[in-house]
């Protein structure tokens, strides 16, 4: 089989078509995709109209520059390599990791799993893998119920066009402290990578992952377009971590949505650092009594990067709660959108949902739009939100530097000081390391 | 001709938003020399310690202050604070997130290289300062001012008691070991016995170097503590009389007021 490189620009069915051959898959798998294309085809290009994308412009981005994807790479030789773009974010004691996968442009350069957990039933491999070995799971979960195929323009056409990923299945009753590692990065200017994940736990399941998205900056233009489904059954825990740190060439669109069952606790954090323009979406729906979900998110802009959270906490049930505090810090030019909606349906009393976003704005010329949205169906509920946007204090400065503080670092201190409260929520000390370590490199020591 | 003071304060005046706050002020501090300050609210006593620390918004329109012989004015307030000047803020600033041992941590080890870079300049040699041992100065400083150990981890200043805002301001000024440190009201706010508590490490800082101090304080009650060799009396922005501790107790017999017919009783008299 020869890895057939497109270098043809544009997305087209024949592009669907050229994928799933050099990937070589069944024909039920690529009517799928080719399914997804006609969705993607029938749905209009987001516009400001909606109220989804009323800050965010799109229209900058060519698409018909881009590859839809990038030939399938040969496996590296060296994990170390493959992770030498990711800094702090890499794997420092391997032994320590339940799993490591490395998406590299539209293929999986590297695929580990602790034997022991295998035995057990849990299956980490990327998304072609489990399409192939593990169809049935595939075919329940992947854009089924988390993030159905027609949910929008971008998320069809991640359907038609997804690439490597992982896929974390968790049985019954089985808990894994150490981390699984997905890693994804593009390697080529004017590329488009589709990385999905997919983490199905079954009931009394416990796991964590963290998802590092990189890349170095190309000339031109490239999309990442990811979809992420957290499936969490009864009494499950998920802790979830999202490290993005794209190029500044990436335009960068996320689509999360975790589903909780009875009991079940998700504690995610997003962290958003590059790209040149990054759109999430980030919801959770409380569909069981008593099921928790902790969403954080930290995220810093410069220059002239554009980013938009949008959050959803969608109580679909009675007795759980939500607890959401995103932080961004904005500096230079940089322009930042934060629109978060808490929804309680009608029957969903006692639910307890907390939604804070704090902005502390660096520069003159940085705009953080903070949009808290409420929208209650129930009668008997606590919801609670609140948005701040704010300068730094200059008396801060000031005590810090009477120390004998310089400027530079009293203001890393205060920028650190701003994000330390979302840190110290993970208990995890390497990403607390690598977040100190890029909030220094982001305010500029 | 004699030694270069460490410290002098020439015909100082001071304004803020175009509003005149010091008149005229004149201060001179040896080495090891504790000077009172004491005066009635809003004389400018907390705008001089400002304006010694370089705080941004005071505007110096006339005079100079000079340390060690040098003018500062154009020196940053982390300059000021690296070459040895320290101040006790009157009130505190809460900066949240920032834990108490980074940012000391942070300020020692700027303190420390900029002192160890001025000893290599005249051809000594700084000995170096490792974690472990600023762990250990810390330690041996916190118990000193009796502070609790849970104190370190907390966050700068924030849900801090007036107290224990004071003890760790005295806590970073033993811990930076200044030449020169004015205290801004540090008795404000305490009780006796954390002014006992705090009194002994400002003094036992004193007697072990030849820290320089000025204290700013309305009330003779922390002199009784901390023995002053000068007292200046300030109003409305000027000294308008000095002496020795005697001088502290009078003020505190008769009053601000009194000393002020006093004064303007001396004026109309010339
Ligand atoms: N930031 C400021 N803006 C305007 N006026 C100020 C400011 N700081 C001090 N002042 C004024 O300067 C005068 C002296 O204040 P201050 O130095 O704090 O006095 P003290 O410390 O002796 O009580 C007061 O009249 C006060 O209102
Ligand atoms: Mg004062």
């Amino acid at each position: 089989m020869s890895a057939t490189l497109t270098q043809e620009t544009g997305f087209s069915r024949d592009a669907v078509v050229a994928l799933s051959e050099m990937k070589n898959e069944p024909t039920w798998l690529r009517d799928a995709r080719l399914q997804a294309w006609d969705v993607y085809e029938s749905i209009p290009m987001p516009a400001r109209t909606d109220e989804e994308w009323r800050r965010t412009d799109v229209r900058a981005l060519k698409l018909g520059n881009l590859h839809p994807f990038s030939p399938n790479g040969h496996k590296e030789p060296s994990l170390e390599s493959l992770l030498s773009g990711f800094e702090k974010g890499g794997v420092t004691d391997r032994d320590a990791q339940a799993g490591i996968l490395v998406q590299k442009d539209a293929a999986t350069a590297w695929a580990e799993a602790n034997p022991a957990l295998v035995d057990q039933g849990v299956i980490y491999c990327d998304i072609d893998t489990a399409a192939r070995e593990h169809e049935e799971l595939f075919k329940q979960y992947f854009m089924t119920q988390a993030v159905p195929v027609d949910f929008g323009k971008f998320e069809a056409l991640h359907a038609a066009l997804w690439q490597g990923g992982s896929f974390l299945y968790v049985p019954k009753g089985v808990s894994i402290e150490e981390p699984f590692r997905s890693f994804t990065t593009s390697t080529h200017p004017a590329n488009s990578v589709f990385t999905h994940t997919l983490i199905v736990l079954e009931q009394g399941a416990e796991a964590f992952l963290v998802d590092a998205y990189g890349s170095e900056t190309f000339e031109g233009q490239s999309l990442a377009s990811g979809v992420v489904e957290l499936i969490l059954g009864k009494a499950s825990k998920l802790r979830y971590v999202q490290m993005q740190d794209w190029g500044r060439d990436m335009w960068s669109f996320m689509t999360e949505r975790a589903t909780l069952a009875s009991d079940a606790t998700l504690n995610s954090l997003h962290v958003t650092l590059g790209s040149r323009f990054s759109k999430s979406s980030i919801g959770s729906h409380l569909q069981g009594e008593d099921a928790l979900a902790e969403m954080l998110g930290i995220s810093f802009a410069d220059g002239d990067q554009f980013f938009d959270h949008h959050t959803w906490q969608l109580h679909e049930s009675p007795y759980a709660t939500s607890d959401l505090e995103f932080k961004t810090a904005l500096k230079e030019n940089a322009r930042t959108v934060y629109s978060g909606l808490i929804k309680v349906s009608e029957g969903a009393q006692k639910t307890d949902a907390y939604q804070q976003n704090r902005n502390l704005v660096l520069s003159r010329e940085a705009r953080a739009d903070s949009i808290p949205n409420l929208e209650i169906a129930a009668n008997d509920v606590r919801c609670t939100h609140g948005a701040t946007i704010s300068q730094v204090v200059p008396e801060h400065i000031f005590y810090l530097q009477a120390r004998g503080v310089p400027y530079t670092e009293a203001q890393k201190l205060i920028v650190e000081g701003f994000f330390r409260p979302v840190i110290d929520r993970i208990p995890v000390e390497e990403i607390q390391g690598f977040l100190e370590g890029a909030i220094a490199r982001k305010v500029g020591i | 001709m004699s030694k270069t003071p460490l410290f002098e304060v020439e015909n100082l005046h001071v304004s803020i938003e175009d509003k005149e706050i010091l008149k005229g002020i004149d201060l001179t501090v040896n080495d090891g020399e504790v000077h009172a300050l004491m005066g009635p609210n809003g004389s400018g006593k907390s705008t001089l310690a400002y304006v010694i620390a370089g705080h941004p918004d005071y505007e110096v329109t006339e005079g100079t202050i000079r340390y060690k012989g040098e003018d500062i004015l154009e020196w940053s307030p982390d300059e000021r604070a690296q070459k040895g000047l320290f101040l006790a803020f009157q009130y505190p600033t809460v900066i949240p997130g920032v834990s108490m041992a980074s940012f000391l941590r942070m300020a020692v080890k700027n303190v420390r290289e900029a002192r160890a870079e001025e000893i290599a300049l005249n051809g000594g040699e700084a000995k170096p300062f490792t974690p472990r041992e600023f762990r250990k100065l810390m330690r041996e400083k916190m118990e000193m001012l009796k502070m609790d150990d849970s104190f370190a981890t907390r966050y700068l200043n924030e849900g801090f008691s007036g107290g224990e805002k004071k003890r760790a301001e005295i806590l970073q000024m033993a811990l930076l070991e200044p030449q020169l440190a004015v205290l801004d009201e540090t008795d404000s706010g305490l009780d006796i016995d954390a002014l006992k508590v705090v009194s002994e490490g400002v003094n036992a800082l004193h007697d072990s170097s030849d820290m320089a101090m000025l204290l700013i304080t309305h009330y003779q009650r922390l002199l009784n503590y901390i023995k002053p060799d000068y007292v200046h009396i300030v109003m409305d922005g000027r000294i308008v009389r000095e002496g020795g501790p005697e001088l502290a107790l009078e003020l505190e017999e008769k009053g601000y007021e009194n000393i002020r017919k006093d004064v303007a009783a001396a004026a109309a008299g010339n």
